[in-house]
């Protein structure tokens, strides 16, 4: 029997923040939407066309930044407070990793959806999340710590180098992302970079301090989804490879990391759990390791936030992460246990970036979206934000749509994606789809050889054709023959 | 008696001549589309017209040249090179004819040697026979041409411009063809251009037989234009009297001033016993069937006044210039002034500028004089720039006599002798560096031009980068026929449109709705090759300052006083001559106005510095558009 809930004068819903913008801000909103809360927004003013304003349920402008207000502690958390959001959901990037964020969240006592300022600080520092990992008996890759100051480190990282060979990597132990990494192929170049390397360090993190590793010579990316509750429980959501890669940044992601045996890839995911559980992890994250072509593989780190890349993992298991993400903050345990995680088939994800593969991936911000199609159909999931006239902001990263397929077999994922690359219309900037078309058929891909220097090694991925269809260049004097009643190019 | 192909040596095409026993025709598919339908008949129709008329056996197809090369990528929007490319793979036996203005080229002033050589050179990997002539028959206008076609082994036909009155005799015409070949030497063939069709059949049939009694071995290319009616006549006469080819164009897309039609000279001429050599009279008719059903989408193309103008004997305006001067005359709301224009100013004018021909540039300078004497209600008081230049002789000497001094006086002042004798002769033109203007256009495309693309860009630059920012915008649109290129009034929601794309894939585009969104861009739906497609047309941006009101040529005259420089005249903005900053004299040219294809220099009224530019190049104007601001210097 239907029971109909009474009427009980105004019930508020509760409302979660989202601190973010873009395509995560729509995913983040969705889930919340979803289960029955209200989401609100917040934005700088470029982003004052964005979609994530219109689907939020409640939008705060925090000011015209450029980014500096989506990094400013201070006002997202007044955004909150002032919007009665009970929790804020940080997305990846921005103040996702940032522990002083988490921190400024409970001390307001808002519920920040991802792992404790403690881990968050912990894990976000290089030396100290290896110290813990290597205290659990996670394999590491070969490393210092934190080298001494002056000729005594430089010291200390030529013993290293003498020991190990080279080549090897010189990083800042505030870097991340990416930044503050140089490889080092011998001894007198690692004389050369040390002392650079430090003032970088200082004028770029405000913190000097590198350590050495070795560097795995072309190895694969492979990391593990995994989810903790506030008992400890803590399970894993399968393998991802996520070895192509342009300049230490992904671009496509596979899931799961497949040819690899299936005793390697338990053994990769019990580590991760392993390695969560000696954080004291809690939510979701990401355990990332360099997989040799021997089969040994090394703790990279760990990502204390959601991924771009969850997508593929939700396809090939049917966990909505976000959704439990949000559940596990709001105080629920998980309903599921690690024998109830089913992974079928494969999933790909390609973003689709406003950027010119050609011209060195060059940004296309500034332009406007004068066509936007999109394909559908099975298999197919798309998490963007743009929309045809839209005008895709300056001062953001440039990511306007995430294309996540599934298929059954790697062979129809691939397929897949083809067929979808080729059902995009986008007109306006120049976008990153053509280059994937290259990229996915190339050989080494359909086979699924490919590690982190795929893309170095295949520069012939650059060369293709960056036009419009004659027949779409045609339409659109048609268009203009139709709107003007007339062809103004002919009168 | 033998079909001439493209495939035979200039010396046995001109062999093939001599020996004729009948003659032979041009299809002037250039001039019927210039003359009857504004130059806008596209290379969509040419091309569906191709196979049958390669089949008619031609002389030639004339269908480059003139102001057609303008056109092409001014309204057409096709490369001139690419049309050539195209219908010679259609057309691969059928000579390619070009109508050349000498040292005008394709245009309407002088070009530099250096420009003029490259142009014919390129022009030449495509073009077989290269009519030339000189509006003033000023022979040394033409020989840089001369020499580059016969450099490229291509067939020279220069010109004899033909007129009327009493000074344009058959010993004055006789002693020109020697001046010819005194410098072209006897292989050439001889065109009598009559691009107004003037003269009765008789006074053609004594002029052809006085240079047949002159030059026996001289082979003569009559060109006429049906104005009058009459142009079989004149046709007829020419034939009977010795010429070997002549000029006519597809029946079903013959008008009033262009060609007359093919069939009708065959017809006629067959029964004076007079065979048209190499013609296949079943592919001639239906080169006409082919394409008749595309002339509909011409009309709005086709002469504003329609009907024969026998009156062409008393103002002589060319063919080739009746559509456009009749459409000027529509535009600008004189159409009502026309038989005073016609009748009775411009004979006048032509009178006292010297009586010479009546052609490219010579005919613009005649009309725009007579049309500004006649609505300006003084005459010669605003004499163009290129009047002026041609009173000072720039353009070559005056071959009857020079103007009356009176109008000296009225264009150059009481001093006019003296800037007669300082500023008078034949105008040289130095050469210009190649390669720079290749950077610059290269600057323009941000790529390496293309041979063919400078040469293009060189003869008219700003509507060339306009042209291939189109094509790169729009792809190459000669596919699209006239139908949907021409198209008036929108499409019908749901109308299917069909086409091959340059590399001969079949299209298909449905149109759907159209919506307008509050910025007043407009979506338009159409489905591409069945996918949904969205296109956004941004409004119209209205570009410089353009003047509410018509000011009087009064009030104009007044503000250029104190330095607001406003357009005196409508037409283009052809070029701005001064920087913000510079400081100018009062009597210095600002800008230079172009207004039916004459152009005339701006002056500054005052001394001073130049504040503000509101004009920029290309920009279309109305009398009192604002140009410029001059701020007068405190001691003016």
């Amino acid at each position: 029997m239907n029971h109909k809930p009474q009427l009980q004068g105004v019930q508020l819903k509760t409302k979660i923040l989202v601190a973010n913008r873009g395509e995560i801000a729509i995913r983040i909103i969705r889930a919340i939407q979803e289960l029955n809360y209200e989401a609100v927004a917040i934005y700088e003013s470029p982003d004052k066309d964005s979609r994530h304003i219109r689907i939020a349920d409640e939008a705060v402008w925090i000011g015209d930044g450029p980014r500096s207000d989506y990094l400013n502690i201070d006002k997202v958390i007044d955004a909150a407070i002032h919007s009665g959001a009970v929790a804020i959901h940080p997305g990846y990037g921005f103040l996702a990793e940032n522990p002083d964020f988490a921190r400024a969240c409970e001390e307001a006592g808002l519920i920040f959806i991802g792992p404790p300022s403690d881990v968050i600080a912990k894990l976000g520092n290089k030396v100290m999340a290896r110290e813990i990992m290597a205290k659990a008996g996670i394999p590491m890759v070969p490393g210092t710590d934190n080298l001494k100051p002056g000729d005594d480190g430089l010291a200390e990282a030529i013993a290293f180098g003498r020991k190990y060979g080279y080549p090897i990597m010189l990083k800042a132990t505030s870097g991340g992302g990416g930044r503050g990494i140089r490889r080092i192929e011998n001894e007198s170049e690692l004389a050369e970079q040390y002392t650079i390397a430090r003032s970088e360090a200082l004028a770029a993190f405000n913190d000097d301090s590198v350590y050495l590793e070795k560097v795995v010579v072309k190895p694969k990316h492979v990391e593990v989804q995994i989810i903790a509750d506030k008992t400890g429980e803590t399970i894993h959501l399968g393998t991802r490879d996520c070895s192509i890669q342009r300049r230490n940044q992904k671009l496509i992601e596979i899931a799961p990391a497949f040819q690899l045996s299936p005793e390697l890839n338990e053994e990769i995911c019990r580590t991760a759990i392993q390695a969560a559980k000696a954080a004291n992890y809690f939510n979701a994250g990401t355990v990332e390791f360099l997989l040799d072509d021997d089969g040994s593989f090394y703790f990279m780190e760990i990502n204390t936030r959601l991924q771009v890349e969850h997508t593929v993992t939700e396809m090939i298991t049917g966990i909505d992460i976000v959704r439990t993400q949000i559940k596990l903050a709001m105080g629920k345990n998980l309903l599921f246990g690690q024998e109830h995680v089913q992974l079928r088939g494969h999933a790909i994800e390609m973003r689709i970036n406003a950027e010119d593969p050609q011209n060195n991936f060059m940004p296309e911000g500034g332009k406007t979206i004068t066509v936007y199609h999109s394909p559908g159909g099975y298999g197919v999931r798309l998490d963007g934000f743009c929309y045809q006239g839209f005008t895709i902001p300056e001062a953001y990263d440039s990511l306007l749509v995430k294309l996540t397929v599934f298929g059954w077999s790697w062979n129809e994922t691939v397929d897949r994606l083809k067929r979808c690359l080729h059902n995009f219309v986008i007109t306006g900037p120049k976008t990153t789809i053509p280059f994937y078309l290259n990229l996915i058929n190339h050989p080494d891909f359909r086979k699924g050889r490919f590690d982190t220097s795929f893309l170095d090694e295949n520069e012939q991925l650059f060369e293709y054709d960056e036009q419009t269809s004659e027949v779409n260049k045609l339409a659109r004097l048609i268009a203009e023959i139709h709107q003007k009643k007339q062809n103004t190019y002919a009168a | 008696m033998i079909r001439i192909t493209q495939k035979m040596a200039p010396a046995e095409v001109l062999e093939a001549l001599r020996q004729a026993n009948g003659y032979y025709i041009t299809n002037t598919a250039r001039d019927m589309s210039q003359s009857d339908y504004k130059n806008r008949i596209l290379l969509h129709t040419d091309l569906m017209a191709a196979e049958a008329r390669e089949e008619a056996g031609y002389f030639s197809l004339e269908i480059t040249g003139g102001a057609s090369i303008h056109v092409d990528i001014l309204r057409k929007q096709v490369d001139p090179f690419l049309k050539l490319k195209l219908l010679r793979e259609q057309m691969p036996d059928t000579m390619f004819q070009t109508l050349c203005r000498g040292v005008n080229l394709f245009g309407y002033r002088p070009y530099p040697q250096n420009v003029i050589r490259l142009t014919v050179r390129e022009f030449a990997k495509y073009v077989d026979v290269w009519r030339t002539f000189d509006f003033m028959n000023h022979v040394p206008n033409m020989e840089a041409v001369f020499e580059e076609v016969a450099k490229a082994g291509k067939i020279n036909e220069p010109c004899i411009c033909f007129s009327t009155g009493p000074e344009h005799t058959d010993a004055f015409y006789v002693k020109k063809v020697q001046e010819i070949l005194d410098v072209t030497g006897p292989e050439i063939i001889l065109c009598i251009k009559n691009h107004g069709g003037l003269g009765t059949p008789k006074r053609i049939g004594e002029l052809v037989d006085a240079i047949k009694q002159a030059y026996p071995e001289l082979i003569i290319h009559y060109h006429g234009h049906n104005t009058d009616g009459n142009d079989i006549g004149r046709i007829q006469a020419a034939v009977l009297n010795g010429a070997t080819i002549v000029d006519a164009s597809d029946h079903s897309f013959t008008g009033f001033y262009g060609p007359p039609p093919i069939l009708t000279v065959i017809q006629t001429l067959k029964d004076y016993g007079k065979t048209a050599i190499g013609i296949n009279e079943e592919a001639v008719i239906r080169s006409s069937d082919v394409i008749r059903d595309q002339r509909q989408y011409y009309s709005q193309f086709e002469a504003q006044i329609k009907g024969f103008m026998p009156t062409v004997q008393i103002h002589k305006l060319p063919g080739g210039a009746m559509g456009s001067s009749l459409e000027q005359a529509s535009k600008g709301g004189f159409l009502d002034k026309m038989p005073d224009i016609l009748h009775k100013e411009l004979p006048r004018v032509q009178k006292e500028l010297g009586n010479w021909w009546s052609v490219t540039p010579g005919s613009q300078i005649l009309w725009t004089t007579a049309v500004t004497n006649v609505l300006e209600g003084e005459r010669y008081a605003n004499p163009s720039g290129d009047l002026k230049n041609l009173l000072l002789g720039k353009y070559g000497p005056f071959p009857f006599y020079q103007p009356a001094d009176w109008i000296y006086e009225k264009a150059f002042g009481p001093d006019w002798k003296t800037v007669l004798d300082r500023d008078g002769g034949l105008e040289v033109i130095d050469d210009i560096d190649i390669d720079k203007e290749r950077e610059t256009l290269a600057g323009k495309l941000d790529k390496e031009p293309t041979d063919q693309q400078l040469v293009t860009y060189l003869q008219h630059p700003n509507d060339a980068v306009e042209f291939f920012k189109f094509e790169e915008k729009f792809g190459r649109s000669y596919v699209l026929p006239p139908a949907i290129f021409l198209r008036q009034g929108g499409f019908q929601l749901g109308e299917s449109l069909v086409f091959r794309d340059h590399d001969g894939k079949e299209h298909l585009i449905e149109i759907g709705p159209s919506q307008e969104d509050e910025d007043g861009r407009t979506n338009v739906y159409l489905n591409v090759d069945h996918s949904q497609r969205t296109y956004i047309i941004e409004p119209e941006v209205q570009k410089g300052a353009a003047c509410q009101e018509t000011l009087s040529k009064g009030e104009i005259e007044k503000l250029a006083k104190i330095g607001d420089i406003r357009a005196p005249f409508g037409g283009n903005v052809y070029d701005i001559s001064v920087e913000i900053g510079q400081e100018v004299k009062k009597g210095d040219q600002v800008a230079i106005l172009e207004a039916m294809k004459m152009q005339t220099p701006v002056i500054s009224e005052v001394t001073g510095t130049v504040a503000e530019i509101t004009a920029e190049v290309g920009l279309a104007v109305k009398p009192g558009d604002k140009i410029m601001l001059i701020e007068p210097s405190a001691d003016e």
